[in-house]
């Protein structure tokens, strides 16, 4: 069987914490297995022995089971120098790898589930922002997003109205663009790359590039495991679990015009794993 | 005193919490547990042949178990913490202390497959969690017949910090606990507690702060 | 969820299990469902999914008269309507923003929960007072059996009578799912504190024999 869904790249495993013996996992369901050859160079293979495309990237092993259309996307921010590369670190999440980034989309959620952190009541208000999918590159895009934050970064100090922008360049990835405190003219950049592991069930890989010399490491994957981790708490209780692509199951407002265009985009592309199409 | 710690650690998040209850200072090491396994690494080993976190260190004094360190700082700065009014409070203390060492071997290994990619038997780690919930239930149903909220006293002492985390944190490891009212009871009123600190997984109360729409309106 | 043939009342709480400011989740044969009691002590039942973006709403809280949503802070009355938005703080919510809400009764010490409004009123058990609830991982066929089946009430099956401790108790038995089910343990209001634990122990032991396998053949 087959579905368009299969013939995207999706992270499969960290490259600095890929070895030899290597690590069984799943994608889309299917059982895979990625690994080092004895030359030290990623393969991924399928229970029957085949072998998937790989690439290596933003510190990740990605594949697909079928045939990408084109290459991986870059984030051209990624790779100017002077910028720490973090690799967060895998979590697992009980829920729809399609729920899991519409929720990285999402500012509003920010007072209620990343209090005093990234929103804080009475500074609740989402102002009106710019959505649209571009055409030529394919990809869902939010510019212009506004937030109240109390600490926006490890480095920040201080509350700070943080400026957002959120690309969705593949089904289960998306990329966020946030005012960068000690480079005001950069963005930092921050992505959740997201393994399907069935439609109910995701290994989630937040990885980072940010400018900031001052904080330790540790400190800042700290600190992106505790707001995924915060965030953890809420998708594995959203019910149903799979993300309604139907209107009328759920209702939107202003603030969700994000999610609206990324549901629109997925459904226009039928990318439908983790998805739920019918109202039950 | 120096808290070699891990955000999403429960057991160095009891640490932090009794500080934050007790106006403790603690100078926080981060530990990158993971992905980066900085707790197995030499300069870690060497203070904690064991590789786990918490770690407290204080001057010459290295203590490597959450309930000792948790002991060691109720003793220096707030001592009705030790619950040790009576030598039933006192008993009823270590008895708890020792149970929270149940949560964590089985609800806290359950976490760790369910969430960071752990190894067990994930069915037996989650039925034996679910034995000591159970106990902890009954536990807290006769503490309520008793008048008291608490698992050693009519306040909280150590013992409440040593088996708050791991229980709050069940369903991290695919473990409901929609079935313990009382559980639900006590962690509430745990949660509640003047200069209560959160940790993922245990939000604040909401409820405790005002409605900003609500006033704005009237 | 869609609603069963006959609407009835299922326990899902002791209400003092449930202070004024807080909602718990509890599970009703069409779904889970959040149960809430606000500051002035009314309570209300609703279905456990925020019309927004599903986040259950038992995992909400409360403040005032109202239940508001852990993800992203809507508010819901008691009549289910959707009173709050704090992302568009300006704007006055269309009425069309509704949470499902359920009949409830509050009866006798318990907190009772209808998918719709049932005919007739829960049963009445005022010459007792709830003890606890627990959960047992057994059928409600398995419970009767090791209460022993002839005692439960044949008139309403709503109940069995056990007796815990050498005291004489009525369990009210609800199933959650084919294999759990919730029992709800009632005593006689003037037990000591001591008979009471006794009791409570005592029921422990019962969840233990109805969970062990059992012996062939008797298995529903
Ligand atoms: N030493 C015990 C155990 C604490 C514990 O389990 N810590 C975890 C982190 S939350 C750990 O270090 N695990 C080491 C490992 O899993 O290798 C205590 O202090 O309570
Ligand atoms: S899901 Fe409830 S407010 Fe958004
Ligand atoms: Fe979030």
């Amino acid at each position: 069987m087959s579905f368009p869904m299969q013939d995207e790249w999706y992270p499969v495993a960290m490259l600095s914490d890929l070895h030899r013996q290597g690590r069984d996992t799943l994608l889309l369901g299917q059982p895979i297995h990625a690994a080092r050859d004895p030359n030290g160079i990623p393969i991924v293979t399928t229970q029957n022995g085949q072998h998937l495309v790989t690439i290596e990237r933003f510190g990740h092993l990605w594949t697909s089971l079928g045939t990408p259309r084109k290459d991986l996307f870059s984030i051209p921010e990624a790779d100017q120098p002077g910028r720490t590369l973090v690799d967060v670190g895998v979590v697992r999440v009980k829920c729809s790898p399609l729920r899991a980034v519409e929720n990285f989309l999402d500012i509003a959620h920010f007072p209620f589930v990343h209090t005093d952190i990234l929103g804080a009541e009475p500074h609740t208000e989402v102002e009106n922002y710019q959505v649209e999918i571009r055409e030529d590159s394919d990809e869902v895009w939010a510019t212009k997003v506004k937030f109240f934050q109390p600490q926006a970064a490890k480095s920040a100090e201080g509350g700070i109205t943080t400026d957002y922008m959120y690309r969705v360049p593949l089904p289960t990835c998306s990329v966020l663009y946030k005012t960068c405190p000690p480079r005001p003219a950069e963005w930092d950049v921050i992505c959740l790359f997201v393994q399907p592991l069935t439609e109910e069930l995701c290994d989630v890989w937040p990885w980072m590039a940010l400018f900031d010399d001052e904080t330790p490491l540790t400190d800042m994957i700290h600190f992106q495991q505790l707001i995924f981790l915060q965030d953890r708490s809420i998708l594995e209780n959203q019910l149903p679990r799979r993300l309604p692509l139907d209107p009328g199951m759920e209702v939107p407002t202003r603030a969700d015009m994000t999610s609206v265009a990324y549901r629109r985009w997925l459904k226009r592309h039928n990318f439908t794993y983790g998805a739920q199409l019918v109202a039950k | 005193m120096k808290l070699y710690d891990y955000v999403l650690s429960p057991s160095c998040y009891k640490v932090r919490l009794l500080a934050a209850l007790t106006d403790t200072t603690l100078t926080l090491r981060p530990v990158d547990f993971h992905p980066g396994k900085e707790h197995q690494s030499p300069e870690l080993l060497t203070l904690n042949p064991a590789g786990s976190i918490p770690i407290l260190e204080d001057g010459l004094l290295v203590l490597t178990e959450s309930s000792a360190i948790l002991t060691f700082i109720a003793a220096q700065n707030a001592p009705q913490w030790l619950g040790q009014d009576t030598p039933q409070m006192a008993a009823y203390v270590q008895q708890w202390l020792s149970f929270s060492h149940r949560l964590t071997t089985t609800l806290g290994s359950a976490r760790l497959i369910e969430m960071l990619h752990g190894h067990g038997d994930l069915a037996a780690l989650q039925h034996q969690g679910i034995a000591a919930l159970r106990e902890l239930e009954a536990a807290l149903v006769q503490q309520h017949m008793k008048g008291a909220t608490y698992l050693a006293a009519d306040r909280m002492t150590i013992a409440d910090i040593a088996c708050f985390p791991y229980a709050a944190l069940a369903p991290d490891g695919s473990v409901s606990l929609d079935p313990y009212p009382k559980i639900r009871l006590w962690m509430r009123a745990i949660r509640a507690q003047p200069g209560f600190i959160e940790m993922p997984g245990i939000h604040r109360l909401h409820e405790l702060s005002n409605d900003p729409l609500e006033t704005t309106n009237q | 969820m869609s609603m069963p043939a006959t609407a009835w009342w299922t326990p899902v709480a002791l209400s003092a299990d449930v202070p004024p400011r807080m909602v718990i989740p509890a599970t009703l044969p069409v779904g889970p469902i959040a149960v809430w009691r606000s500051q002035s002590g009314q309570v209300t039942a609703n279905h456990d999914r925020c019309p927004h973006r599903g986040m259950r709403l038992s995992h909400g809280f409360v403040r005032g008269e109202k239940l508001s949503c852990i993800y992203h802070g809507w508010s819901f009355g008691k009549e289910g309507g959707c009173t709050a938005i704090p992302a568009h703080p300006k704007v006055t919510p269309p009425a069309s923003i509704h949470c499902g809400v359920m009949p409830t009764v509050e009866q006798d010490g318990l907190i009772w929960v209808a998918s719709a409004q049932p005919d007739t009123a829960p049963p009445v058990f005022d010459q007792y007072q709830p003890l606890r609830m627990l959960n047992f991982c057994a059928c409600i066929d398995r419970i009767k059996t090791v209460c022993d089946a002839s005692s439960r009430d044949p008139a309403t099956d709503t109940y069995v009578t056990a007796t815990l401790a050498g005291f004489v108790t009525r369990l009210i038995v609800t199933p959650l799912n084919e294999t759990e089910t919730n029992v709800f343990i009632l005593v006689s209001p003037d037990l000591s504190t001591d008979q009471k634990i006794a009791i409570s122990r005592a029921a422990e032991v019962l969840r233990n024999l109805c969970e062990r396998p059992s012996p062939e053949g008797q298995q529903t």
